[in-house]
C-alpha cells in the first residue's frame, strides 16, 4: 500500500470519531471559554473585554456572592458524596463479596435499581415521600414514635443541600458499589487463604489486604464522584427548580450556570457571564483531576494477579 | 517438628462427599506426598489439614494436640500455594514478615528470622523488591521463605511447581528436596507430577474420588501396587493390562493366547484376572517368559530408550520400552515378552494377588 493510501485510509477510519468529538465536545467547549472573553452588547454585536467577566464574576459582589455561595455548596454536596456515598459502596461491595452470602443477584440488582431510574422520577418521589402534608416519610417516623424527629426538610435553608444531597447518595451509590465490588472479586482467593494462614480474620484481611489492592479503584471512584458533582445539576433543578431554594440554600455551580447562561424568571440570560461560570466550573473540574492525575495516581500502583 | 495424624476424616459440600474416612499418619520430619487425579480430593485434604477448610467428621491431631477446631494460624502450620499468594502491595521482606508481626513477634525476633530465611534462599539482594518485580522462580523462593520464618511444625505445600517452566521445576524440585534435609520439616505436598512425588516422598499416598488408595514407599508403590487404580497411575507410560481368567494350574488365557504363569494357589480356573506388565519390563523378541505375537504401531523413539506401541492380535495396544536403535518399522509383525516375576496380577475386584 502506497504511503498517500495508507494515510488515506487513517483519515477514513479516524474521520467518525475525530468529526463527532469536535463537533460535540471540542467545539462547545472552545465555543464557551471564546464566549466568556466576550461582552454581547445591547444591539447584538459582541465586544472584547478580556478577563473582564471573570474579575465581575469574583469581585463584585452581585455576581461573587452567588458565586461563593453556589461553590461553597457544590463542595459540600462533593463532601457529603465522598463521606456518604462511597464508604457506604466500599462496605455493601464487600458484604456482597463474603463467600457465603444468599441472593447476592437480587441486592446487587435492587441496590442498584435507583441509578437506572431517571432523575426526575426520583426527585419527584422523594418530594412526595417528604411532603410535610401527605408524605409517607412522617407517617412512618410516627409509626415508630419517632414523630417529632420529621421535618420540612426540602424546605428549610439549613437542610435542604443535605437532603438533596442524601437522596442523590441514595441514588448513585450503586456506582461505587459496582466498581469496588468488581474490583474486590479480581483479588485471588489464595490470597485470602495466605492471610487466614497468617492469622488474619476476615476483617484484617479485608484492611491489610484487601483494602491496598483496591486503592485504585477507590482512587478511581473519588476522581468519578468529583467530576459528576461538580457537573450535577438535574437532581436539584428537578426538585427545586433553578432557583434552588430556598434563598438560594441548595445552589449549586450548575443550577447558578443554568439561570444566568439562559435567563429565569426576572433574569435576564447572559450568554457572556454564563460562559464565564461555564468555564469556571471546567476550570475547577480540570483542576481536580490534575491533581488527581499527577499527585495521587502517579503514587499508586496497580497490581495484576 | 511434630507428627500429623488423620482419624478417619470426612469432608462434604451438602451431600457430595469430597473425602471418605481418610486415615493417614505423617511421620515426624518425614516428606509425604499426596497424588492424584485432578478432583480426587488432594488439594481438599490439604487444606483440611491446613484448616482453611472445616472437616466434617473424624480428627487430626498436629504435634499430639487435636486441631479440629482451631484457625490456621493456630495449628502451627504454613503453607506454599500454588500462585504463591505472594502479597503484591508488599515488599519480599514485609511479605515474609507479615504474619510474625500480626502475630505480635518482636520486632528484632522478625529481623532475625527473615535475614535466617533470606540467607537460606538465597533472597537477601531481593529484600527490597515487590513480587511484580521478580521472576517466577524468585516468587516460589518467597512463597516459601514466607512459610520458614514462621518456624511451623508442619509445612503444606500446594502444587508449588506447576506454575514454573519444566527447566526452573527441575531445579526447585531439589532445592525442596534440600530443604527438607536442611531444616528436618515435616512436609505434606500435593502433586499431581508422579515425577515429584517419586523423587521427593519418603511416603507417597495416592488418592482417588476421596479415598487412599495407598499410601507407602515410591518404590513399594511401583513394585507392589495394591491395586489396578495405582498400579496405572504410577509408571510412566502407564502399566500394560492384559485382561484374561484362569484356566488351570498356572496357566492364564490372556491377549488372545495362553500364557504360563507362576500363579498363586488362591487362583481357581475359571476366575477372572488382569495382568499388570510395565513397559520397561517388556522385551521385543526373546524373554525369560511367555511371549505375545504383536504388530508394530509405532516406534516412538527418546534417544537412549524409546517406546514402541504395539498392537495385540485382539486390537489392544501395549506399550514396550526399547533400548537402543530398534530396527523395527511400523506393520512389522514382531513378538513381545515378559518376565513372568514382573508381571503383578489382579484379581476381578482389582485388589492385587500375591
Amino acid at each position: 500500500m502506497s504511503r498517500t493510501a495508507y494515510l488515506l485510509l487513517l483519515a477514513v477510519f479516524l474521520a467518525p470519531a475525530v468529526i463527532i468529538y469536535s463537533t460535540f465536545s471540542i467545539y462547545p467547549l472552545l465555543a464557551t471559554i471564546f464566549n466568556s472573553f466576550y461582552d454581547r452588547q445591547d444591539d447584538g454585536t459582541s465586544l472584547f473585554v478580556g478577563l473582564s467577566n471573570f474579575t465581575t464574576l469574583l469581585s463584585d459582589p452581585t455576581w461573587s456572592a452567588p458565586f461563593w455561595n453556589a461553590f461553597r455548596n457544590n463542595c459540600l454536596f462533593f463532601l457529603i458524596h465522598m463521606c456518604v456515598q462511597n464508604p457506604i459502596g466500599l462496605v455493601l461491595a464487600a458484604l456482597l463479596s463474603l463467600p457465603r452470602l444468599n441472593l447476592r443477584a437480587t441486592y446487587r440488582t435492587l441496590i442498584f435499581m435507583p441509578t437506572m431510574l431517571s432523575v426526575v422520577v426520583i426527585g419527584f418521589s422523594w418530594q412526595l415521600i417528604l411532603s410535610p402534608l401527605w408524605g409517607v416519610a412522617k407517617m412512618f417516623l410516627s409509626f415508630f414514635g419517632l414523630g417529632f424527629l420529621f421535618g420540612p426538610w426540602l424546605g428549610e435553608e439549613s437542610t435542604a443541600l443535605l437532603t438533596i444531597s442524601l437522596i442523590s447518595v441514595w441514588q448513585f451509590v450503586g456506582i461505587p458499589m459496582i466498581l469496588i465490588y468488581t474490583a474486590l472479586l479480581a483479588i485471588p482467593d489464595e490470597l485470602i487463604d495466605a492471610a487466614t494462614v497468617d492469622g488474619l480474620n476476615q476483617f484484617q484481611a479485608f484492611i491489610w489486604v484487601k483494602l491496598p489492592l483496591i486503592l485504585p479503584t477507590l482512587g478511581l471512584v473519588s476522581v468519578l464522584t468529583f467530576v459528576n458533582n461538580f457537573n450535577a445539576f438535574d437532581l436539584i433543578y428537578a426538585m427545586k427548580g433553578a432557583l434552588a431554594g430556598p434563598n438560594f440554600s441548595a445552589d449549586i455551580m450548575g443550577t447558578l450556570f443554568y439561570r444566568v447562561f439562559f435567563g429565569n424568571q426576572l433574569q435576564l440570560g447572559d450568554t457572556s457571564m454564563g460562559s464565564a461560570i461555564a468555564t469556571m466550573m471546567f476550570l475547577i473540574i480540570l483542576t481536580g483531576v490534575m491533581i488527581y492525575l499527577f499527585v495521587i495516581q502517579r503514587r499508586m500502583h496497580r497490581y495484576s494477579f | 517438628m511434630a507428627e500429623v495424624l488423620i482419624d478417619k476424616l470426612c469432608k462434604s459440600y451438602g451431600s457430595a462427599e469430597i473425602l471418605k474416612d481418610i486415615d493417614l499418619k505423617v511421620e515426624d520430619g518425614s516428606f509425604v506426598v499426596l497424588v492424584g487425579p485432578s478432583g480426587c480430593g488432594k488439594s481438599t485434604l490439604l487444606r483440611c489439614i491446613a484448616g482453611l477448610e472445616p472437616i466434617s467428621a473424624g480428627g487430626m491431631t498436629i504435634g499430639g494436640r487435636q486441631v479440629k477446631n482451631l484457625p490456621p494460624a493456630k495449628r502451627e502450620i504454613a503453607m506454599v500455594f500454588q500462585s504463591y499468594a505472594l502479597y503484591p502491595h508488599m515488599d519480599v521482606k514485609g511479605n515474609m514478615a507479615f504474619g510474625l508481626r500480626f502475630a505480635g513477634t518482636p520486632k528484632a525476633e522478625i529481623e532475625a528470622r527473615v535475614a535466617e530465611a533470606a540467607r537460606i534462599l538465597q533472597l537477601e539482594p531481593l529484600l527490597k523488591r515487590r513480587p511484580r518485580e521478580l521472576s517466577g522462580g524468585q516468587r516460589q523462593r518467597v512463597a516459601i521463605g514466607r512459610a520458614i520464618v514462621r518456624k511451623p511444625q508442619v509445612f503444606l505445600f500446594d502444587e508449588p511447581l506447576s506454575n514454573l517452566d519444566a527447566a526452573l521445576r527441575i531445579n526447585t524440585r531439589v532445592e525442596i528436596a534440600k530443604l527438607h534435609k536442611l531444616l528436618n520439616a515435616t512436609i505434606v505436598y500435593v502433586t499431581h507430577d508422579q515425577v515429584e512425588a517419586m523423587t521427593l516422598a519418603d511416603k507417597i499416598v495416592v488418592m482417588n474420588k476421596g479415598r487412599i488408595e495407598q499410601a507407602g514407599k515410591p518404590l513399594d508403590l511401583y513394585y507392589k501396587p495394591a491395586n489396578l487404580f495405582v498400579a496405572g497411575f504410577i509408571g510412566s507410560p502407564a502399566m500394560n493390562f492384559l485382561e484374561g481368567h484362569v484356566t488351570g494350574s498356572g496357566r492364564v488365557e490372556a491377549a488372545g493366547s495362553g500364557l504360563t504363569l507362576r500363579l498363586p494357589s488362591s487362583c481357581k480356573p475359571g476366575d477372572k484376572v488382569t495382568l499388570g506388565v510395565r513397559p520397561e519390563h517388556m522385551n521385543l523378541g526373546a524373554a525369560p517368559g511367555p511371549l505375545l505375537q504383536a504388530q508394530v504401531d509405532l516406534i516412538e523413539r527418546l534417544g537412549e530408550t524409546g517406546y514402541a506401541h504395539l498392537r495385540l492380535p485382539t486390537g489392544q495396544v501395549v506399550i514396550s520400552e526399547v533400548r537402543g536403535e530398534p530396527g523395527h518399522v511400523t506393520g512389522d509383525s514382531i513378538s513381545v515378552g515378559f518376565d513372568p516375576v514382573r508381571c503383578h496380577i489382579f484379581d476381578a475386584a482389582g485388589r492385587r494377588i500375591e
